[in-house]
């Protein structure tokens, strides 16, 4: 296992909290969208 | 309730379930570490990202061929959808390229690609807001998605024919067994949430066609007055 990347989760939870924000915010902008139609 | 909140229940809770068991239950990948994880966000989002783009092609064809409001509007929504996975794809893949390469961007054939496909779809959706009449809003923006297309096998196929800092395409077969259940659910998740998406966005662009299908043609401009000074 030598050379395996250390740490580095500080990444991890950025993709994810990225991921989950983008998909939450165009989920609420197409609700607000739709609405409006 | 529309169907397409049910397909979206369905991806959410798919989409939790992948992540979840990718970040606590995967192992950590072997040269990468839990930094590996990312995986499970970024390959989907890939994924959907590039099929959403192979659908706004057959939308552009089917929009010339048919000259149809319908089809205008789906290639709307799957440019603007493709687009927003497209620009979350190259966040998540910054993340992943700073602890495993030491960089957030390199000028790489698969990234180069990749963000071409982001300014060029980015450009169909400029085009359509300046343009104003309908057929030919339909036209150009069906042309310039058939255009834009053109890159997204290059995109899918950037790894195999350049010599690329980007790891090879990711399936079941190229991945750990114990990683193929976590991706194979997140990217169902993925797959769903992003056919809510289209649909949902195709609704609100349908009807914005529609209405403005249905408006009234303007009147004719009234000739300018011209007032004469009275002596």
């Amino acid at each position: 296992m030598t050379g395996m990347v250390q740490g580095g989760w500080e990444y991890v939870i950025i993709v994810y909290v990225a991921t989950w924000l983008t998909l939450g915010s165009y989920f609420v902008s197409l609700i607000l969208r739709g609405r409006g139609k | 309730m529309k169907w397409e909140y049910a397909v979206g229940l369905l991806g959410l809770a798919l989409l939790i379930a992948g992540h979840g068991m990718g970040l606590f239950m995967a192992p950590p990948e072997a040269m990468m570490g839990d930094v590996g994880r990312i995986l499970y966000a970024h390959v989907p989002t890939a994924w959907i990202a590039l099929l959403t783009y192979v659908i706004a092609f057959i939308t552009a064809v089917g929009a010339l061929w048919t000259g149809r409001i319908a089809w205008d509007a789906a290639v709307e929504s799957t440019v603007e959808v493709g687009l927003v996975l497209n620009t979350l794809l190259m966040f998540q893949g910054a993340m992943w390229a700073k602890p495993t390469w030491g960089v957030f961007w390199d000028w790489d054939p698969r990234l180069t690609t990749t963000a071409v496909m982001a300014v060029s779809f980015l450009g169909v959706l400029i085009l359509r807001s300046l343009i104003t009449q309908p057929p030919k809003r339909l036209m150009a923006s069906a042309v310039a998605t058939i255009v834009a297309s053109v890159n997204v096998p290059i995109v899918y196929k950037s790894v195999q024919w350049w010599n690329s800092l980007h790891q090879p395409m990711s399936s079941p077969e190229t991945v750990d067994s114990t990683m193929v259940l976590p991706l194979r659910v997140a990217a169902f998740g993925m797959l769903f949430i992003g056919s809510y998406f289209l649909v949902a966005r195709w609704r609100i662009a349908l009807a914005r066609l529609e209405r403005e299908q249905d408006a009234p043609d303007l009147p004719e401009t009234p000739e300018a007055i011209h007032l004469e000074a009275s002596p």
